[in-house]
């Protein structure tokens, strides 16, 4: 026993650093936006941060020892089986499964719920245990752009799509794609501020664009004859990429516009202000002040665009044109990014 | 091809590379040589401009490295330490991405790519995301990088470690058939026996300062042997609780 002790203790441990990345939301502008400024209103972003958080969190632990290193461990038959019993509940989040189905039992939380929560647990949980691929082959068709910057803007693009914004994003897209089709009337302004939504959710990536590239992609650029301006477009491009078709059956021109001041104020923190960033995880902002400024920007270039008419559109692209120019030579500037 | 004066690199009170003078000729392939630490990496990543000298300047094909920054990268072909890949794209987009970056045509890339992947043995790994890749698989990625634009010079920091022997054979074809076109090599490696079969430049370098700078042919000994009088002389710790020796 005294190993397979051991072996949890380890796994206890390298789950608690691996959740503590989960703090990264505290930085985040759809975090942000809903704690400080929706605050209770904010319930229905809470939840859905909250759904898109419990896959991560729901992974088996013991995929954390490498399947190699496990069978090459001097454990018994016995001292595996109490492992994998044992081992589930390292993780906080099955404590609180049970905790629901109490409160469920004694009727404060409701069965329908408990049962979506614990649903999801345990699918994601056997999901993360079956022996398949990763499933990013499925990012194999990720579509090709057009130009020289092709690659890199599909490889930002897959960065895009293994942050949790993306999946915050997506689910608001979903949900108004969805309130259209089945014909639910909405106000004139829902429009706007769902579409403002959808790009707050992808916004805090704006603010870590090579957050996700490690120090070999950073290395890489450096070696690249490419000028910074080129860099920071093909980043660019691809969260823009990513906004045109999720505010699609919104408000796409909205959602340009605050996208594009997103990128401008954004490309200040990602040049000057390096911050690597976890996979699976949402994106860590440049700060709270920063945050909230940068959500104010786009809610009034969106807002503009929206109400006024698309040719407010020009002053956002030529905002943007000059942030990507000057912020590219500062990044050709600072070898030691 | 590559000449270096006085270059230094300081971190904070630690002096990395000490005063480097080094002259590199065209079509030579200079092994640059030393224990962990010693400052080669460092080295490297002056030359190609990845890191910025304290003082004393590089010149590669004539051009300043700082200064022409942008006309060096379009003329070297680099391997970095830590082989610059990125995790979201696959062995063959990284070699498409090579390509269009460079300004090759599309036939010609999708051509030298194909030749490349075959060469090295990736063909069957070619749509493998680099995260997902082993560590000689990362890396003969990151050599085919470096190949594929056909540059003036090359710099690869420990090209052959990590690596298959075949492959390893192949790499040192590679290398020799390039250099026979007036391709510069400028490599770091470990591996002694390779580096005596390929180089037609040994330098050893030791804390920071070179220690030796000539063709094999001038070495007094075998390299071996030079490599540990001049570098590094190996110490053999006797762990006691391996227990004693069986007759």
């Amino acid at each position: 026993m005294a190993r397979v002790a051991a072996v949890l203790r380890a796994l206890a441990q390298a789950h608690r650093r691996q959740q503590s990345d989960i703090a990264s939301i505290i930085g985040n502008n759809f975090f942000l936006v809903a704690a400080l400024l929706l605050q209770e209103a904010g319930t229905f972003i809470y939840l859905l941060i909250g759904v898109v958080l419990l896959f991560p969190l729901s992974t088996d632990p013991l995929r954390k020892i490498p399947a190699s290193r496990l069978s090459l461990w001097p454990l018994t038959d016995h001292d595996r089986r109490v492992l994998r019993l044992a081992s589930p509940w390292v993780n906080p989040v099955s404590w609180l499964v049970v905790g629901a189905a109490v409160w469920a039992a004694r009727g404060k939380v409701s069965l329908g719920l408990w049962g979506a929560f614990a649903g999801l647990f345990v699918l994601t949980f056997v999901l993360s245990d079956l022996p398949i691929s990763p499933g990013r082959t499925i990012w194999l068709h990720v579509p090709p752009f057009p130009g020289r910057w092709n690659q890199l803007i599909r490889k930002n693009l897959r960065e895009i799509l293994s942050t949790l914004d993306f999946y915050c994003a997506l689910l608001l897209s979903l949900s108004a794609l969805a309130w259209r089709l089945f014909g639910v009337a909405l106000p004139d302004e829902a429009f706007f501020a769902l579409t403002i939504l959808i790009v707050l959710a992808l916004s805090s990536y704006s603010q870590c664009l090579f957050g996700l590239d490690g120090p070999g992609g950073m290395a890489r650029y450096r070696l690249l004859p490419l000028r910074g301006w080129e860099i920071l477009l093909a980043k660019d491009i691809a969260l823009l990429a990513a906004v045109i078709p999720l505010t699609l059956p919104l408000s796409p021109l909205t959602g340009i516009a605050a996208a594009l001041i997103a990128l401008s104020a954004g490309h200040q923190p990602s040049v000057e202000n390096f911050r690597p960033q976890h996979r699976w995880r949402f994106s860590t902002g440049a700060g709270v002040v920063t945050g909230l400024l940068h959500a104010a920007a786009m809610a009034m270039a969106g807002s503009a665009v929206y109400f006024k008419g698309a040719w407010i559109l020009i002053p956002c692209v030529g905002a943007w044109l000059g942030s990507v120019w000057y912020y590219g030579r500062v990044f050709e500037r600072s070898p030691d990014l | 091809m590559i000449s270096c004066r006085n270059l230094t690199r300081r971190f904070g009170n630690f002096t990395a590379v000490d005063s480097l003078n080094l002259e590199v000729g065209e079509g030579a392939i200079c092994a640059f040589l030393g224990p962990n630490g010693a400052g080669k990496s460092t080295t490297v990543k002056m030359l190609t401009g990845l890191l910025p000298p304290t003082s004393g300047s590089v010149e590669v094909c004539g051009l300043d490295v700082i200064h022409h920054a942008l006309d060096v990268k379009r003329i070297i072909g680099v391997l970095p330490e830590d082989l610059g890949l990125f995790d979201d794209l696959t062995v063959e987009e990284h070699l498409l991405l090579t390509g269009s970056v460079y300004g090759i045509p599309k036939a010609e890339t999708r051509t030298r790519v194909a030749q490349l992947l075959h060469a090295l043995s990736l063909d069957h790994g070619r749509n493998t995301f680099a995260s997902a890749c082993s560590h000689g698989m990362r890396k003969k990625t990151a050599f085919a990088m470096a190949l594929l634009p056909n540059p003036r010079v090359l710099f690869l920091d420990e090209p052959f470690e990590a690596i298959d022997p075949v492959t390893s054979k192949i790499m040192r074809d590679l290398l020799a058939a390039v250099a026979r076109r007036g391709v510069t090599v400028f490599l770091t490696s470990h591996i002694l026996s390779v580096v005596e079969q390929i180089a037609s430049q040994v330098v050893m370098i030791r804390k920071g300062k070179i220690v030796w700078d000539s063709p094999p042919s001038e070495l007094p000994q075998s390299l071996e042997q030079h490599y540990f009088d001049l570098v590094e002389t190996p110490v053999v710790e006797e762990l006691s609780w391996l227990g004693s020796p069986r007759s």
